[in-house]
């Protein structure tokens, strides 16, 4: 794909956004007309309708969109990082290592202010990304060695999670919802705080596009090269941690986003490593939206956690890609 | 990352008189301690058939259970694991690494879930639970995620490595599935069910243990059959056909074992994480890679851990005792960790 051919298929696929967004306007525990919708979406009246859809509908599929797209930027940045094809929040144990402190916090910490976890989020992300690299380096990158690293350090903060479950009592029937993943209830100031950290995410990995070119290609490269390559690598852990950051306090973990929007868009082949970026994101406001209007519209009048949907649609991705030999194994372990 | 060639070293029998000492010293330390004091004379009148009644209940329908139970389930655990470190040839498979717990968690929740329509609407205590049957339920998932494996291994035809992977992924979807059902059905059961999730010998009884019993037997009167095989599996696959053995029919075999061992585990008492992976480490690191020697060792020292565990869960945390699961979280995360960083 050229340049023009390239930002054709960004605009369609957020044009495909949108539509989807506008879509997921109609169904729920009261369904509305098309008409009804685009009345109030351009002259709120303050009746049913335009409550239901402004103050309800409309913030939720948005914050699904701009959820996708950091979810996708963020496994893009892993994935560069480490030059492996599984790599994503879910994999690395990322989104463990963001959700079990905030769990923590919400429990232990009442009068901690919500506005904060994100900075939490990015602490634990960062400490449990840490642990699974520093795991990763001694199998030299190999897929199974990251894979491993990061289900363990999963499982270990999953446990811990459970157990302060336990203890929340009464409360841990909110937080288990929020933990299986998903948009409900979530309203315009949710979707504010989230954006700050989605963008640095999103606009770091843009303006750094070169130097994450380079980082795909070996060390060696980016060094030749003359990147720096101990200023840049926590430089580009940080940015692919800090969408999972922002998003993990709204929506909790959405899994495999992050793995299979790169996928898809490197599939498409965009004209580089920029245009690359900005359709991983585009694909992955899509994949969120989408899922986050099959798990509304799949069971009205009840909800099923968008975080369900997307392991059901990524799942079956992860395992195509080990089959099909996307996943080189080095050495003698293939 | 091969498995450990067998017999490099000498067998060590010390090793087995050992930790056969060790058995008996944290089965007596578990016995002996706990939340509620009693002292060391009463409980000692306890086991030889006299003692206060109040003494005796707790020892004899407290904790006698609880720690048989946790035995049972402990040997499970690790002889699965073993089991799946064999045919994968990665000394690093677990069955909660490779989706077989997450299995056997979605079935026993939704079996959870389902009791509250089927047995007994409207109510909502551990007692009332049909616990008796969980272990069945866990079987049913455990076996579904083998069945997922088996497939894997012979019809997409993926090496053991890849198909380790693969076991992440599938483990990762059936947990989503697990949380968001209990998230969106759980209501009224959902502390009864994170208590479950949490891996926890808590108010378990004879019947746990009873249920447990036929798997663990039938287990361990398997695995003498399928100890050749087993030997043979560490290598390739080649070298196990040149040695005459039907290399689909042994992983087929060792697979259902190690399942059904884990899955019937995983629903008397949780996913207990790490045990199956940490227990078959630590009795190689003792045997020297002396495979006769390693599945004994493995066995023994799964009932160790998983006793000392819950006995260490039991005192830490007091009156609001810490799940099982998540001690053996905590001590078993380091050592995995480790050990990945060390592997070739």
């Amino acid at each position: 794909m050229d340049t023009r051919k390239s930002s054709i298929a960004i605009g369609l696929f957020i044009a495909a956004t949108l539509l989807i967004v506008l879509v997921g306007l109609l169904p729920g525990a009261k369904t509305l007309p098309i008409e009804a919708v685009l009345r109030v979406l351009f002259a709120s009246d303050g009746k049913i309708e335009s409550i239901l859809v402004w103050t309800l509908r409309l913030p939720r599929s948005l914050a699904a969109a701009v959820a996708g797209a950091g979810l996708a930027v963020s496994g893009y940045l892993l994935q560069a990082l480490t030059r492996n094809p599984l790599a994503d929040p879910g994999i690395t144990g990322v989104t463990a290592g963001a959700v079990a402190p905030i769990v923590a916090c919400f429990v232990l910490l009442p009068w901690f202010s919500s506005v904060y976890y994100p900075f939490v989020g990015l602490a634990g992300g960062l400490a449990a990304a840490s642990v699974t690299f520093w795991v990763a380096r001694g199998g030299n990158g190999r897929p199974l060695h990251l894979a491993l690293g990061g289900v363990s350090v999963s499982l270990f903060l999953g446990a811990i999670t459970i157990y302060v479950l336990l203890l929340a009592g009464p409360q841990s029937t909110a937080l288990l919802f929020w933990l299986s993943g998903g948009f409900a209830g979530r309203t315009w100031s949710h979707l504010v705080h989230m954006l700050p950290w989605v963008g640095v995410g999103m606009v770091g990995a843009l303006l750094l596009h070169r130097v994450i070119a380079m980082f795909a290609l070996s060390d060696h490269a980016a060094a030749g090269m003359g990147v720096q390559l101990n200023f840049w690598k926590p430089v580009l852990l940080l940015l692919g941690i800090c969408p999972v950051a922002g998003i993990a306090p709204v929506a909790g973990p959405v899994a495999f986003v992050g793995l299979a929007a790169p996928h898809i868009a490197r599939l498409l082949r965009p004209s580089g490593t920029a245009w690359e970026i900005a359709l991983t994101a585009a694909i992955g406001a899509l994949m969120v939206t989408c899922a986050d209007l099959i798990a509304r519209a799949i069971a009205i009048p009840k909800e099923l956690p968008v975080g369900i949907i997307t392991a059901l649609l990524g799942g079956p991705i992860f395992i195509y890609l080990i089959q099909r030999g996307r996943v080189g194994f080095k050495g003698k372990a293939g | 990352m091969t498995s450990d060639a067998p017999a490099l070293t000498r067998p060590k029998p010390w090793l087995l008189l050992a930790v056969t000492v060790l058995v008996l010293l944290s089965f007596v330390a578990a016995v002996f301690l706990g939340v509620v004091d009693i002292p060391a004379a009463d409980v000692a009148s306890v086991l030889t058939g006299s003692g206060s009644p109040e003494a005796r209940s707790i020892i004899l329908d407290i904790r006698l259970p609880r720690i048989v139970t946790g035995m049972l389930a402990g040997i499970q655990f690790a002889v699965a694991g073993l089991l799946l470190q064999t045919i994968t040839r990665n000394p690093l498979a677990d069955p909660s690494l490779m989706g077989v717990s997450q299995g056997a968690t979605l079935t026993v929740t939704v079996f959870l879930l389902f009791t509250v329509y089927i047995f007994n609407p409207g109510s909502n205590t551990v007692a009332e639970l049909p616990i008796g049957w969980l272990p069945s339920a866990g079987m049913v998932g455990g076996m579904a995620a083998g069945g997922i494996i088996y497939l894997m291994a012979f019809r997409l035809d993926l090496s053991p490595l890849r198909i380790t992977l693969c076991g992440i992924a599938i483990g990762a979807v059936l947990h989503a599935l697990a949380i968001g059902l209990i998230a969106g059905w759980g209501s009224a059961r959902i502390e009864i069910i994170l208590e479950w999730l949490s891996g926890s010998l808590y108010a378990r009884t004879w019947d746990h243990a009873i249920f447990l019993l036929p798997f663990t037997t039938a287990g361990l009167a398997v695995l003498p059959m399928i100890y050749r095989p087993l030997v043979l599996l560490q290598f390739d696959s080649a070298v196990a056909r040149s040695f005459g053995l039907s290399y689909r029919k042994q992983f087929s075999l060792a697979l259902l074992l190690s399942c059904a061992l884990s899955a019937s585990a995983v629903g008397a008492v949780g996913p207990i994480v790490f045990v199956g992976l940490m227990v078959p480490h630590l009795a190689r690191s003792l045997a020297g890679r002396h495979f006769p020697l390693v599945l004994p060792l493995t066995v023994v020292l799964g009932a160790v851990i998983v006793t000392l565990a819950d006995l260490i869960g039991r005192l830490v945390g007091h009156a609001e005792e810490v799940p099982i699961g998540v001690v053996t979280a905590i001590v078993g995360v380091p050592v995995l960790l480790a050990l990945l960083r060390k592997a070739p």
